[in-house]
């Protein structure tokens, strides 16, 4: 399996600053290529708040250079995916929260973590970051965990009330703010010819499902340039319907 | 930062820090003069973005807050403005936040959590009734100090009342803003004194259970789901305190109060008692107004003595039918299905049901029909049923099948006014056909009009056998009666089954089922083990007649 990866970040129409952290990478191993990305939506009203995504995106930057290629000798079992990322998450949870107490503010962030292997796919889910999969259709492969997800799948609330619900932005788990944390993981088979899509909650608001597919499918993202500019193209398009998040796009491309 | 060791104001050497808030520190400080500890609160002004106005609603908050004065809060002694901070003296509790108790200890007994949920009740009340009302927002288990006499105090009074407004245009984590009730998220409505309803709801229910609601599942469910030996009652108190609609919960604080004053006595037990009691309360006062316009009072604390009356008599009874009588006749009780009930049952203690007997219950029942069904029109139901099984298994006059005819009548009553979830429904249709068939049969042998009969009779009978007859919550002697009958059925209609058109095979599978029927029934008494050797007894000879009806007997010994 081959690999294009891209992706672009935008601080949006009225934050001050972007509290948005990407990574995304390529790695030859010798289970073959592997793709990595993860993405952070930070949060915190104060002017550290992006600290949190980018310390939480450093530390999985890590793991992918340290600890992947000598998981990659052998096989590489969900279990062990699990443990090693809950870990990260449990660790910089506690690392966020005392920073956090010595400076006296709340801070926090995201997280939407995924590995992709010539089989298989491992995605880790803390927060309303999202993975989607394009292939044939559109699927999203993570579930939020927000307070009007939730709603949404007790039945509620209907979607289109969410997306105007005083509580859509309060999430249900984040890293930093919290005793403990519950990541979420999601496993599943890399498919060929597909993209897969990491994004913030500043892109899937106002793009509805049907410009995020025709904008993003594989057809349309033959190679780096072309796959750039369409995520700009649609994070243009997001700006200009007023949103006012950061919005962050990372897309892997299989071939 | 205040430095340790530095005076404050003259008066207050600071001696440690003991804990730190979003955008405070709280620092122990004695009064070395008066040698008296009390708290100093910092709140920075570099660590705010907008000072002034948090400063604005400071000096706006402290000069109520100092006039504030309740056992369960800290008294604010002093409020000084000093150059890069806004300094708030106050008493120092000692002891632990309750957070920390659930950190150590996990969930928290339930007597001392309802004695805490009713000094902060106390607390909410008397902030909810000061003339500028203050609604507290922020009721958490972090924010209730346990001091070490075991009371507790409500801590955490020296923050604007602006900054405890969720600030939700940005992305939030639920556990950080507490356990915000839903119309603190905005677009739902202002926020009041309900509003601290459900917050001490949510912190009753952490504390008692353990379990975070800002933490998976994510949901304040019945707490007797997580700890089956806590009190239902509470489990009813946390339920209408988090109502998502601020309608359905306690208004006030004293509703909440009045409520775990009487927790116990909203337990499932007292509350089932309570509940007749309060029907017959009801009865009484609708009469007492009654009688009062008749120009005739009524003395209506007499009056609810009834159903205590009524309880008692019906522990004494034990099964004599006098008193039951008794009970029944009482006032206003007649239209309760305890008495008749147990009259039913001591009617059948010997197995007979006499036409005195019959006499007796018809009497009462006619009498009190209209507050039966109106008071409790499944229980009259019930009733019916009970009294249609009598008839059927336990009533003897000289006629054939005397029972079972008298049977239907009752049998329908109980279908009539039974509702949707009427367990017996099909056993009581098999009796109600059973019943007419023996009352119909002779008259329609005579008009030779009985063809097509005899297979609704098979299937009822089968219906009979699969409901009551394999059930072994029937009586033995009921399970007993219903097979002789499906044996006598057989053997007397055999020819009339064949006529219309019951298969030889469905008839043996019947006697089998007979057979395997009979020998699961314990022999619990000498009468019941007479009664079930004479049908096993009695089924070759039955076997025998479906043979020779069927043209399939030999003749010989099988």
């Amino acid at each position: 399996m081959n690999y294009i990866v891209a992706a672009d970040t935008d601080i949006g129409n009225v934050k001050k600053t972007n509290q948005d952290s990407y990574y995304a990478a390529v790695y030859s191993t010798k289970m073959g290529k592997m793709a990595f990305a993860a993405l952070c939506d930070g949060m915190g009203g104060l002017a550290k708040g992006e600290v949190a995504s980018a310390t939480v995106i450093a530390a999985f930057k890590n793991w992918a250079i340290e600890r992947l290629p000598g998981l990659s000798e052998t096989e590489l079992a969900d279990s062990v995916i699990r443990s090693d990322w809950t870990n990260i998450v449990t660790e910089y949870n506690e690392k966020i929260k005392v920073y956090g107490k010595s400076q006296g503010i709340n801070l926090g962030t995201t997280i939407t973590a995924a590995l992709f292997t010539e089989s298989r796919y491992y995605i880790l889910n803390v927060g309303d970051t999202r993975c989607y999969e394009l292939s044939s259709e559109l699927k999203i492969l993570t579930r939020d965990q927000s307070v009007v997800a939730r709603e949404v799948e007790l039945g509620i609330i209907t979607e289109e009330q969410a997306k105007v619900d005083p509580r859509r932005s309060v999430l249900l788990q984040c890293i930093g703010a919290l005793d403990n944390v519950y990541p979420e993981m999601f496993f599943g088979e890399t498919k060929n010819n597909a993209v897969y899509m990491l994004c913030s909650d500043g892109f899937h608001h106002e793009i509805s499902r049907e410009e995020l597919f025709s904008g993003l499918e594989p057809g349309v993202m033959l190679n780096a340039e072309q796959m750039t500019a369409n995520i700009r193209n649609l994070i243009e398009i997001d700006k200009q319907r007023h949103e006012r998040d950061n919005i962050t796009v990372v897309a892997i491309r299989t071939f | 930062m205040l430095q340790i060791g530095s005076v404050i104001d003259g008066k207050y050497k600071i001696l440690s820090k003991v804990g730190q808030g979003g955008m405070s520190v709280v620092y122990m400080a004695i009064n070395e003069k008066a040698n008296k500890t009390w708290a100093v609160k910092e709140v920075r002004k570099d660590g705010v973005l907008d000072f002034e106005a948090v400063k604005q609603g400071l000096v706006a908050e402290t000069d109520i807050l100092k006039k504030l004065n309740h056992p369960n809060l800290p008294s604010i002694i002093d409020v000084i403005d000093t150059d890069d901070s806004f300094i708030i003296i106050m008493d120092y509790i000692e002891g632990n936040s309750l957070n920390k108790a659930l950190e150590e200890y996990g969930a928290q007994p339930q007597e001392y959590v309802i004695e805490w949920a009713k000094q902060l009740c106390d607390v909410l009340g008397y902030l909810h009734t000061r003339e500028r009302p203050i609604i507290y927002r922020d009721m958490k288990p972090a924010n209730i100090m346990l001091k070490p006499d075991g009371n507790v105090t409500l801590i955490d009074f020296g923050t604007a009342r602006e900054f405890k407004e969720k600030n939700l245009a940005d992305t939030t984590c639920l556990g950080t803003v507490g356990y915000a009730a839903p119309e603190q998220f905005g677009g739902m409505g202002q926020t009041d004194a309900r509003t601290d309803i459900y917050c001490l709801g949510a912190t009753m229910y952490h504390l008692v259970t353990g379990c975070s609601p800002s933490e998976p599942p994510y949901e304040i469910k019945p707490i007797r789901q997580v700890n089956p030996t806590l009190s239902s009652g509470l489990e009813r108190i946390i339920e209408k305190c988090t109502q998502r609609n601020p309608e359905d919960r306690y208004q006030s604080a004293a509703e909440l109060m009045y409520a775990l004053d009487h927790y116990e006595e909203i337990d499932d037990l007292y509350r089932k008692k309570q509940k007749t009691k309060l029907n017959v309360f009801i009865t009484v006062c609708v009469l007492y107004v009654v009688f009062a316009v008749l120009g005739v009072t009524f003395n209506a604390v007499a009056s609810t003595k009834a159903s205590d009356t009524y309880a008692s008599k019906l522990e004494q009874a034990n099964g004599n039918t006098q008193i039951l009588e008794e009970a029944i006749n009482i006032p206003d009780q007649g239209g309760r299905k305890e008495a008749y009930l147990k009259l039913i049952e001591s009617y059948d203690f010997d197995n007979v049901f006499t036409d005195d007997e019959f006499n007796q219950i018809d009497t009462l029942i006619s009498k009190n029909k209209n507050a039966l069904i109106k008071q409790d029109k499944v229980g009259y139901s019930q009733i019916c049923f009970e009294l249609g099984c009598l008839y059927w298994f336990s009533y003897k006059d000289l006629t054939e099948m005397g029972g079972p005819k008298k049977a239907i009548a009752w049998f329908k009553r109980a279908l009539e006014n039974s509702d949707e979830n009427f367990d017996n429904r099909g056993t009581c249709e098999a009796y109600i056909s059973i019943g007419e068939f023996y009352r119909d049969v002779r008259s329609n042998v005579d008009k030779g009009k009985d063809k097509g009969m005899y297979k609704p009779l098979f299937e009822n009978i089968s219906a009979l056998i699969g409901n009551v007859a394999m059930n072994s919550n029937e009586s033995e002697r009921v399970r007993l009666e219903v097979l002789d009958l499906a044996r006598s059925v057989i053997h007397q209609y055999t020819t009339n089954l064949k006529r219309d058109g019951v298969e030889e095979s469905a008839l043996r599978t019947m006697l089998s089922d007979i057979d395997f029927c009979l020998s699961g029934i314990p022999d619990t008494t000498e009468k019941i083990s007479e009664l079930k050797s004479r049908i096993e007894k009695l089924i070759p000879d039955t076997e025998k007649a479906v043979e020779v009806a069927y043209n399939t007997y030999s003749g010989g010994s099988k």
